[in-house]
C-alpha cells in the first residue's frame, strides 16, 4: 500500500470488496443476473445532455445514459450508466514561462471518480486515464480552430462519476472467484464506450464555452459481436451492434469508437479493439452511424441552450431598465 | 448576480461590475453592503445573514453502498460511501494489540474514548475530497492536492471523529461460534472477524464557497443513505461472505445531526470607521476578500442545541457576544438541514 501524506489513507492491512454469498454457493444464481441486450442491433441507448452547469467555468456539459436496472431483489448491481462531466476552463494566456505557441494549446484531463467503476479506484491518474486523455485530445485538437488564440492555452477536465464496465463483472466473478477481481478480460470495451462519452460531452462544454470550431464533433461507438449459437461457423455469426453496452454481449470480438464530424464527413480520432479480420470499413461505418445519433441529441442541446441563453438577455434588459426608473443604482466608482 | 444594478454612468471613469469586482474587490463589496444601510445587501443580492438554498438527492450511484448529491447555491458535491472489508487478522498486523471481542458496551449514544482511538487507529472511516476536477479555475489537475483540498479533508476527518457519528458496532463483523456441548457455554464469545471500511469520496464538480459546509452536508446525506449489506463469518470457506438480500441489509446509524455553518466577517473601509458585518454562507467571491472567518458545528438533535466545534482564524471581530448569535444563526441552519434531511428519508 503506497501511502500519500497529503491525503486520508486506507488501513495498511489493505481491504477488500465484499464477496457475496449467493454468487459463491449457488451455482445457477450468478448467471440469472446477467443482462441482456433488448434494445435492436441498430438502437441508440437515450442520453441525457445539459450544458453550462459549471457557473465558475468558462463552458461545462454533463451526459449521463441511465440503465434501467432498479432490481430490488439484489443489492449487486447489475449494470452500470455512464455519468461524465466536463468543464473548460480557458481560454487564458499561457503562463510567462510558457515558450512561444502560435496556437492555443489543448489539455485534456481525464479522471475516474473513486466510485466510479465496481473495484474503487485511486485519487492519482493511472495509465488508462492518460491513455484516455490523450484520445480525447486526438479527438478535440482536429476541431478547434487553435490559430484565433496564440500564446494562450484551454484546459479541458473530465471527470467520470460512473464509467460503462468492461464486461459483465460476473465473468470476472467466476474466473477469479471475487467480484471486481479485475478488468473484464483484460479487454477494455467499456473503454470505447467512456471515450465516445467523453467526446460528445466535451464538445458540447467547447460549445458551451464558445470556442470556434470547424464543426460539432461527437462520438460514437460500433461493436461485432459473434452469435454464441452459431460458434462453430466462425464468423458466419458475426453481427454488427451500435451504440453496445459490453456487460450485455458475451463475445465481442471488435468494437471501435470514432470521433466524428458530420458536417464535413471527417473522422479526427478512431480506437479499434480486438480482432475484424481484413475489413474493417462496415465497423467504422457503423460507428460513425452511432456518431450521428448523438450529433442529433447534442445539436438540439445547444440549440435550446441558446435559446434560452438570448431569452434570458432580452428578459434581464426589460428588468434592468425597469429597475432603472424605480431603484436608485448602486455607485461603484473607484 | 442577476438581480444586481449596473454602474452609474455619471462619473467620467467607470466599470462593469465584473472588472469592478476583479479590480478592487473590498470596495466593490462595501459600495453594496453601504448602499442600502437598513438591509446591507451583498454582491450577490443576498443579505448579510441570508444562506442559499440546499438541495439533496440521494442513491443516484450504481457502484457506492450510500451517495448523495448536494447542492447549495453554485457550490455542487458528490460524495459516494463505499464499504469495503478489512480482516481481523489484517487489522491486528497494522495496529498492534487490540481486542479481538466484541464488548457490546459502545452501543450507548455517547461513544466512549475508546471506540474512538480503536476506529482512528483501524482507520475504518477513510474521508477524501478532490476539488481539482475543473470545479474552479484556481484548481487545475494534474497538481497534488492543494493546501485548502489538503485543511478540509483534515478538518472534515477530525469533525467526523469528534462527533462520534458512526458507530463502530456497525462496522464491526462479528461471529459466535456455534455452542460445542463439550464445552461450558460461557467460553463461546462473540468473535470479530472483520469490519467494514468505510470509504467516504467526495468530489465537487462546482465550488462556490463554503466548501467545508457542503463536502459535510454530502458526507452526512451519503452516510444516511448507506445501506451496508449482511456480512458475516462463513465456517466453510472460512471467509467473510455478504447477502445480498436488501431486507437484510442495515442502515447506519448515525450519532445526532451535527451541522456546521460558516461565516465570514467582512471589515469595513480603511479609514477608520469600524464597521463589520457577519456575512452567513459566504461564496468564493466573499471568502477571498474577508481575512476573519468563523465555522460553528450545532447539533439540535436531542432537543436542546449543543455545539459541537467552533473555529475561527484571522481578524478580532467576532468576540463573545458576536460568536452567541452566530450560535443561533447556526440553530437556524441546523433547523433548514433537518428538514431537507428528513424529506430524503
Amino acid at each position: 500500500m503506497n501511502s500519500d501524506r497529503r491525503r486520508i489513507n486506507a488501513p495498511s492491512g489493505g481491504t477488500s470488496a465484499p464477496v457475496f454469498a449467493r454468487t459463491v454457493k449457488e451455482s445457477g444464481y450468478l448467471k440469472s443476473l446477467r443482462p441482456s441486450r433488448t434494445r435492436g442491433p441498430k438502437e441508440l441507448r437515450k442520453i441525457f445532455l445539459q450544458t453550462g452547469i459549471v457557473p465558475s467555468a468558462s463552458g461545462s456539459a454533463y451526459l449521463e445514459i441511465p440503465t434501467s436496472n432498479s432490481s430490488t431483489k439484489t443489492l449487486i448491481p447489475s449494470q452500470s450508466s455512464l455519468k461524465i462531466i466536463c468543464s473548460i476552463q480557458g481560454p487564458k494566456p499561457l503562463p510567462r514561462s510558457a515558450p512561444f505557441s502560435p496556437c492555443l494549446l489543448l489539455t485534456t484531463t481525464v479522471k475516474f471518480a473513486p466510485f466510479a467503476t465496481r473495484t474503487r479506484r485511486g485519487y492519482v491518474r493511472d495509465s488508462v486515464e492518460r491513455d484516455l486523455g490523450v484520445h480525447l485530445e486526438t479527438a478535440l485538437r482536429g476541431v478547434i480552430i487553435a490559430e484565433r488564440w496564440p500564446k494562450s492555452g484551454v484546459e479541458v477536465v473530465i471527470t467520470i462519476i460512473e464509467g460503462d464496465e468492461d464486461g459483465w463483472w460476473g465473468d470476472d466473478v467466476s474466473s477469479t472467484g471475487v467480484v471486481g477481481g479485475g478488468p473484464g478480460a483484460g479487454s477494455g470495451w467499456g473503454l470505447l464506450n467512456v471515450l465516445a462519452g467523453c467526446i460528445t460531452v466535451a464538445s458540447a462544454a467547447i460549445a458551451d464555452a464558445g470556442i470556434d470550431c470547424v464543426d460539432l464533433v461527437c462520438g460514437g461507438v460500433a461493436a461485432v459481436t459473434r452469435n454464441s449459437a452459431s460458434r462453430n461457423g466462425q464468423r458466419q455469426g458475426a453481427v454488427q451492434i451500435l451504440d453496445p453496452n459490453p456487460s450485455e454481449h458475451r463475445d465481442i470480438a471488435a468494437a471501435c469508437a470514432v470521433a466524428y464530424l458530420a458536417g464535413r464527413d471527417e473522422i479526427t480520432e478512431l480506437w479499434m479493439k480486438g480482432a475484424i479480420g481484413a475489413d474493417p470499413e462496415p465497423l467504422i461505418e457503423g460507428a460513425t452511424h452511432a456518431a450521428v445519433g448523438n450529433l442529433s441529441v447534442l445539436r438540439e442541446v445547444l440549440l435550446e441552450a441558446v435559446e434560452a441563453k438570448f431569452k434570458g438577455d432580452t428578459e434581464q434588459e426589460k428588468e434592468i431598465s425597469k429597475s432603472k426608473s424605480s431603484v436608485q443604482d448602486v455607485e461603484m466608482t473607484g | 448576480m442577476a438581480t444586481a444594478t449596473p454602474a452609474k454612468p455619471t462619473p467620467t471613469l467607470s466599470f462593469p461590475r465584473p472588472i469592478f469586482a476583479a479590480l478592487s474587490p473590498h470596495p466593490f463589496l462595501q459600495a453594496h453592503l453601504t448602499s442600502t444601510p437598513n438591509t446591507p445587501l451583498r454582491a450577490n443580492g443576498r443579505t448579510a445573514q441570508e444562506t442559499r438554498p440546499i438541495g439533496v438527492n440521494t442513491d443516484a450511484l450504481t457502484h457506492s453502498h450510500g451517495s448523495a448529491v448536494v447542492r447549495m447555491g453554485n457550490t455542487v458535491a458528490v460524495c459516494g460511501v463505499r464499504g469495503e472489508i478489512l480482516r481481523a487478522e489484517d487489522a491486528a498486523s497494522s495496529s498492534g494489540s487490540l481486542s479481538s471481542t466484541a464488548d457490546s458496551s459502545d452501543d450507548d449514544d455517547e461513544g466512549g474514548e475508546e471506540e474512538q482511538n480503536e476506529m482512528e487507529q483501524l482507520r475504518l472511516l477513510v474521508p477524501n475530497i478532490e476539488l481539482s476536477t475543473g470545479s474552479t479555475p484556481a484548481h487545475i489537475p494534474g497538481s497534488a492536492p492543494s493546501t485548502l483540498a489538503q485543511t478540509l479533508v483534515t478538518r472534515l476527518r477530525a469533525l467526523l471523529l469528534s462527533t462520534h457519528l458512526v458507530r463502530l458496532s456497525d462496522l464491526r463483523i462479528a461471529y459466535t461460534p456455534p455452542a460445542n456441548p463439550d464445552e461450558d457455554a460461557e467460553a463461546q464469545e462473540v468473535q470479530v472477524k472483520g469490519y467494514w471500511v468505510l470509504y467516504i469520496d467526495t468530489m465537487f464538480l462546482a465550488l462556490d464557497g463554503s466548501a467545508f459546509d457542503c463536502a459535510w452536508l454530502a458526507m452526512l446525506a451519503a452516510l444516511r443513505a448507506t445501506l451496508l449489506p449482511h456480512a458475516f463469518w462463513d465456517e466453510e470457506l472460512e471467509t467473510i461472505l455478504c447477502s445480498d438480500e436488501p431486507e437484510k441489509a442495515a442502515r447506519l446509524r448515525l450519532r445526532g445531526l451535527p451541522v456546521p455553518s460558516s461565516f465570514a466577517v467582512f471589515e469595513g473601509s480603511e479609514d477608520g470607521e469600524g464597521v463589520e458585518w457577519v456575512l452567513s454562507d459566504p461564496d468564493a467571491f466573499e471568502d477571498s476578500v474577508c481575512r476573519e472567518s468563523v465555522c460553528v458545528v450545532v447539533d439540535g438533535s436531542q432537543g436542546k442545541g449543543l455545539v459541537r466545534r467552533v473555529e475561527k482564524s484571522g481578524g478580532g471581530l467576532v468576540d463573545r457576544e458576536n460568536i452567541k448569535v452566530l450560535f443561533k444563526k447556526g440553530m437556524q441552519r441546523w433547523k433548514e438541514w433537518e428538514k431537507v434531511l428528513e424529506e430524503r428519508k
